[in-house]
């Protein structure tokens, strides 16, 4: 594990897109996560005009509990620019050719994907773990008050949070190994969310119970959204059973078929 | 004397086009074996294949006497078509990468990159090298690990009469430590110079397989000059003559095999000839290569 986790993180750490593009990526989920205030400060000034002013400490968005939902399903929406790493850290093995040199050399081919399945592993662990300190930092700072344990109810959400942030990356890396090209992988990507809107609409009208299914829709259900609820509606908060065996399943599924294109395929 | 490399019955097919077909071969310790044939004779796709990125149609191998596994290949350092490396990294930070990779020690490095000559330039990103320095670099990768075998698919290609000459050196000094090189090449000269046994590929299947000493022991042509004016029928006389050709005042005799340019010399002199000039001229691989190859069309 060490020796294969090892590999990965020598091919990054001297590669100057890899700071650029995960640094960009952890900045902007720290600058992102903790500037919650800020925006809703910004969205007041909006709200001046009708002659009253909202009070924005009476929505709680950073307070003890909430803010534990709210900062991880928050922090997923950046998970795409995580992804476009992994997908150069692949392609690029094959743009290269150094993925034909790697095997030559004495790795298998599941050596190979496990390296790459590792440092998915270690990305998405940072993210988790970026992410749990800004909130709580966060918390303690615009919490009137706290009360643990009772504070961290929702601090599930951070295992939910990194299954997200992981199965998604799984999902990049079979992409790219399927496609194998930069350009054409990070393009599926982005559209990837549209394709499955589209094809949903399209399911919605025979079977409507498959939906939950679908891979990214099972991905995003991990941490429900959250801001229903300052609108007095009802909404999800806490982990389900079936959400976590779904996306177990997909993160199976997407390794699984990364590793047997792999298998299959003279480099 | 110990088998390093049996292949048996090898097969690629890829689609209707049948790269290697049914390919056996023996490569032993010690030796320098070349692999040879026209381009798109098989050569690299069998190379591939037996370092594991290529997966045989059917067909198996095995390395010291093991079936292949990725660990063997530890083993084994290989170098196919052209020099893979991250671009973005130096040759230092590339060999310690495929260092880890191979669990060979580090210490190795500063050796191998000395052995090539490229101490003074390790430091620079591997995407400034020139290509001489590319192909060094990619023979000490594989020299990294000590292997036991070394596979150099084409180490000349492309580089200039000075980079050809420096590779050639380096592999030499490496087949004197001793160590099993399997060298492709179309470049006859290339193996004839090097290589002490040989296999000649051509659409996938083997057409030639043997010792360089063989092939080159099979016709010897003696080139003969002497003031004597009966030389010819001496020369006739001899038990080991083919034939007989008058070149100006050269007399080539194309001796059978197994006879040698000494016995002929001392034949003459038992006969009370004595010769000015006596040199012995085998038969070029190139030559012998095209005619291989001719009976094979």
């Amino acid at each position: 594990m060490r020796y294969l986790l090892n590999i990965e993180l020598k091919k990054m750490i001297h590669y100057r897109t890899f700071w650029v593009v995960s640094g960009l990526y952890f900045f902007l989920l720290i600058i992102w996560s903790a500037s919650g205030m800020e925006f809703l400060k910004w969205l007041a000034g909006f709200f001046d005009v009708f002659g009253q002013r909202i009070n924005i400490n009476r929505v709680p968005i950073y307070h003890f509990p909430d803010i534990w939902q709210n900062l991880f399903w928050g922090a997923g929406f950046l998970k795409m620019g995580l992804a476009i790493m992994v997908v150069i850290s692949v392609t690029n093995e094959y743009s290269y050719r150094t993925i034909r040199q790697n095997i030559i050399d004495g790795l298998s081919r599941e050596n190979f994907i496990l390296s790459k399945i590792l440092a998915n592993l270690l990305w998405s662990l940072v993210s988790v773990v970026i992410v749990f300190f800004i909130a709580l930092i966060a918390g303690l700072i615009y919490s009137p008050q706290y009360e643990f344990p009772y504070s961290l109810t929702g601090l599930d959400f951070l295992f939910t949070y990194f299954l997200e942030i992981f199965s998604f990356l799984s999902f990049s890396l079979m992409i790219s190994m399927l496609i194998k090209r930069s350009g054409l992988t990070i393009i599926l990507l982005i559209h990837s969310y549209l394709i499955e809107l589209i094809i949903k609409a399209n399911v919605d009208n025979y079977f409507p119970s498959i939906i939950p299914y679908f891979p990214l829709e099972s991905i995003s259900s991990l941490v429900p959204f959250p801001y229903r609820r300052y609108v007095f509606q009802e909404i999800r908060d806490y982990i389900t059973v079936e959400s976590v065996v779904l996306a177990l399943i997909w993160i199976v599924v997407f390794n699984y078929l990364a590793y047997l294109t792999l298998k299959k395929r003279d480099i | 004397m110990e088998r390093v490399l049996k292949i048996n019955k090898l097969t690629k097919k890829f689609g209707r086009l049948c790269a290697v077909n049914e390919l056996e071969l023996e490569v032993m310790k010690g030796q320098v074996f070349g692999i040879l044939g026209p381009n798109g004779s098989g050569k690299t796709t069998t190379l591939g294949m037996l370092m594991g990125v290529i997966l045989p149609t059917s067909g198996d191998y095995s390395w010291m006497g093991e079936p292949p596994t990725h660990t063997i290949r530890r083993k084994i350092g290989a170098v196919l078509e052209h020099p893979i490396f991250y671009p973005y990294l130096s040759g230092q930070k590339n060999l310690e990468l495929m260092a880890i990779i191979k669990q060979a020690p580090v210490e190795n490095i500063p050796k191998v990159l000395d052995l090539v000559g490229l101490t003074d330039r390790k430091e620079d990103k591997y995407k400034n090298y020139s290509l001489g320095m590319k192909q060094r670099l990619a023979i000490a990768t594989a020299l990294v690990n000590d292997p036991i075998v070394l596979i150099l698919d084409e180490p000349t290609n492309g580089l200039d009469p000075m980079g050809i000459a420096q590779i050639r050196d380096i592999i030499k000094k490496i087949a004197l430590s001793g160590k099993t090189i399997i060298l492709a090449s179309h470049l006859l000269d290339e193996v004839e110079k090097i290589c002490t046994h040989f296999a000649i590929l051509m659409k996938g299947n083997k057409v030639y397989d043997g010792a360089m000493g063989d092939i080159s022991r099979s016709e010897e042509v003696v080139t003969i000059t002497a003031p004597q004016e009966n030389v010819g029928t001496y020369l006739e006389k001899f038990k080991g003559t083919i034939s007989v050709q008058k070149d100006d005042h050269n007399y080539l005799v194309k001796l059978k095999p197994g006879f040698s340019s000494d016995e002929l010399n001392r034949f003459l002199v038992e006969n009370g000839v004595f010769v000015s000039q006596l040199s012995t001229k085998k038969k070029s691989l190139e030559k012998q290569f095209l005619e291989i190859l001719a009976e094979n069309k």
